[in-house]
């Protein structure tokens, strides 16, 4: 496989990224007046869940980068500035949670409200994105880069970072993901956090042994997020075990963007562009899934 | 009286491998764009593929690898490299049709990714996987006037068999049957999010029992991210699964290409069946 120039001794490089995802994903179900009950486990993120994840963060050096709604930045400024102030990331996950496929001639409105609110918040613009769902539009990757972002973090297409060239003049880096080591899909599928850590260390020490990037994507909330105690406790010890781990490395997405956009390697095309002309004779036909019988 | 399928004494067990290459194929098919969450597919050819090419070579095993039409097409020289690699390449639908097709169109799309794939190869394509396990009667005489040896979708058997389609003496093909619920990766990666080291327990447990009874596995796993086995800890296991059967006595690895044309031509050791 190929190698991927990681600088100086390093070995391998753990990227912890958090989707905040508080009342804006309770809220792409239900509205305003009924985030109680079932609703507030968003809120659960915000009031026990972020307080404990910082604390280990800082007891383990640690420094994160958050990905975060206008929306609940707005619902909860402190949290940003607590964030912010304890050395950690604020990057973009756009201004609420809906599916940027979903907002045709708004997305740049969108995508520019996300960051603005952040960097009114947070005090400078933001410099990483996630888009919500995962879900990119045919023109993201060319409006974030028009934007002013650095990086974009929603594809799992690769073991490393690498650098786009969405259009002729414009360079994102892009720093995949993997969906298993994403909490919030072992969690809904009601796995004990003992189990969703043997996963993860099993990911883990073979993403260490080909020396890849290890992308490790958190949630806040108290449903499918990693902020409950017990959760917390299982999530540090996981994490001293890669940090003894010799050349092991923690990044935040901003250093990872840093080090790709720098490196030699030539940008790519545009993703779309070699699909498009099939796609568009191609009827949809995304809710045509194996379904558990 | 009807000749069940025994395979000889001179094998204990037969195993073949399929990847099932499931590159942007799988979401551009569905008219997804393959971005964001939707890029698992692109996986295949940047890391999986590459991947995968590497452990089998470690382990000096055949293996085939079943690529739709599309995907050949905007990876053609990874689709070069599984050749020369010593790998066979076979075909798995165009777009990864994953919905029912009507004759005609079927009969179009198994012609367009057979040419695809030889123009590519400058070989004939021997084999077909059905993406999803969709087929028809017309698959069979489709494959058949291609050239092709075997299908490898039916789901109805342990054992390989003469598939019976027609009444004229040529009108069957060599079934080569899977079951995507036990030998497979993605109900694991896709539904149970089950820990790759409880994949590789299951996978031997299966081995064990057809080791002990069958004596034939058909393991498919899937190079890309998300639900497939692209990825270091999964290729892990599928490599330690290779190492588990390798040190059983008399196991033999073939292709999917190789082991069709061993079974036509021992045909005294198959059983015909014919559907319905």
């Amino acid at each position: 496989m190929k190698p991927y120039p990681w600088p100086g001794d390093t070995r391998c490089v753990v990227f912890v990224s958090v989707n905040f995802d508080a009342e804006a994903f309770d809220l792409k179900t239900t509205t305003e007046d009924r985030l109680y009950g079932r609703f507030s486990y968003g809120r659960y993120g915000v009031r026990a869940g972020l307080p404990r994840l910082l604390k280990m963060l800082e007891r383990r050096s640690i420094a994160a980068t958050a990905f975060v709604t206008a929306s609940d930045a707005t619902r909860h400024p402190e949290a940003i500035h607590a964030l912010r102030d304890a050395g950690h990331e604020i990057a973009s996950r756009g201004a609420d949670l809906t599916p940027l496929t979903e907002l045709k001639d708004k997305e740049l409105d969108a995508l520019r409200e996300g960051r603005d609110v952040l960097a009114r918040i947070a005090g400078r613009p933001p410099r990483g994105f996630r888009a919500p769902g995962g879900e990119l539009g045919p023109r993201s990757l060319a409006l974030l880069a028009e934007l002013g972002f650095a990086y974009d973090s929603s594809f799992q297409d690769d073991d490393h970072p690498y650098v786009i060239a969405p259009t002729g003049s414009t360079r994102l880096a892009e720093l995949p993901t993997v969906q298993a080591l994403d909490d919030s899909f072992a969690f809904s599928a009601r796995h004990t956090h003992a189990r969703v850590m043997k996963i993860w260390r099993e990911e883990f020490d073979a993403l260490y042994r080909e020396n890849c990037l290890v992308p490790l994507t958190l949630h806040l909330r108290g449903d499918v997020g990693s902020t409950r105690a017990a959760r917390i406790a299982a999530l540090e010890e996981l994490l001293a075990y890669m940090a003894s781990r010799p050349g092991v490395r923690f990044m935040t997405g901003g250093q990872l963007a840093d080090l790709a956009l720098a490196s030699t390697a030539s940008a790519e095309d545009d993703p779309l562009a070699p699909h498009a002309a099939t796609l568009a004779i191609t009827p949809y036909r995304g809710d045509l899934a194996v379904k558990p019988i | 009286m009807t000749m069940h399928t025994k395979l000889p004494d001179e094998f204990r067990c037969a195993v073949t491998l399929g990847v099932d290459f499931d590159g942007p194929s799988h979401e551009v098919g569905r008219g997804i764009a393959p971005l964001g969450t939707h890029s698992w597919g692109r996986y295949s050819a940047r890391c999986g593929i590459p991947r995968h090419i590497e452990m089998l070579a470690r382990q000096g095993v055949p293996c085939t690898f079943f690529v739709p039409g599309y995907d050949a097409q905007c990876h053609p020289d990874t689709v070069r490299a599984i050749d020369a690699a010593g790998f066979e390449v076979a075909a798995h639908g165009y777009l990864h049709e994953a919905w029912d097709l009507g004759a005609e169109e079927e009969t179009r799309l198994l012609r367009r990714t057979d040419e695809i794939l030889r123009d590519l190869l400058g070989k004939p394509v021997l084999g077909w996987r059905s993406p999803s396990g969709r087929k028809t009667a017309n698959t069979m005489r489709v494959l058949k006037a291609l050239g092709y040896l075997y299908d490898s979708s039916d789901k109805d058997y342990d054992l390989p068999y003469r598939l019976r389609f027609g009444e004229a003496g040529e009108d069957c093909i060599l079934e080569l049957p899977n079951n995507t619920y036990s030998l497979d990766d993605f109900p694991f990666f896709k539904f149970s999010f089950t820990p790759p080291s409880e994949v590789l327990a299951q996978w031997k447990s299966e081995f064990d029992a057809i080791y002990a009874s069958d004596r034939f596995m058909v393991l498919t796993v899937h190079p890309r991210s998300g639900w497939g086995s692209g990825t270091p800890a999964r290729t892990w296991i599928l490599e330690q699964m290779i190492s588990y059967m390798k040190e059983h006595a008399g196991v033999r690895f073939f292709s999917s290409g190789q082991f069709a044309r061993w079974c036509i031509d021992h045909p005294q050791h198959l059983e015909e069946v014919r559907v319905p």
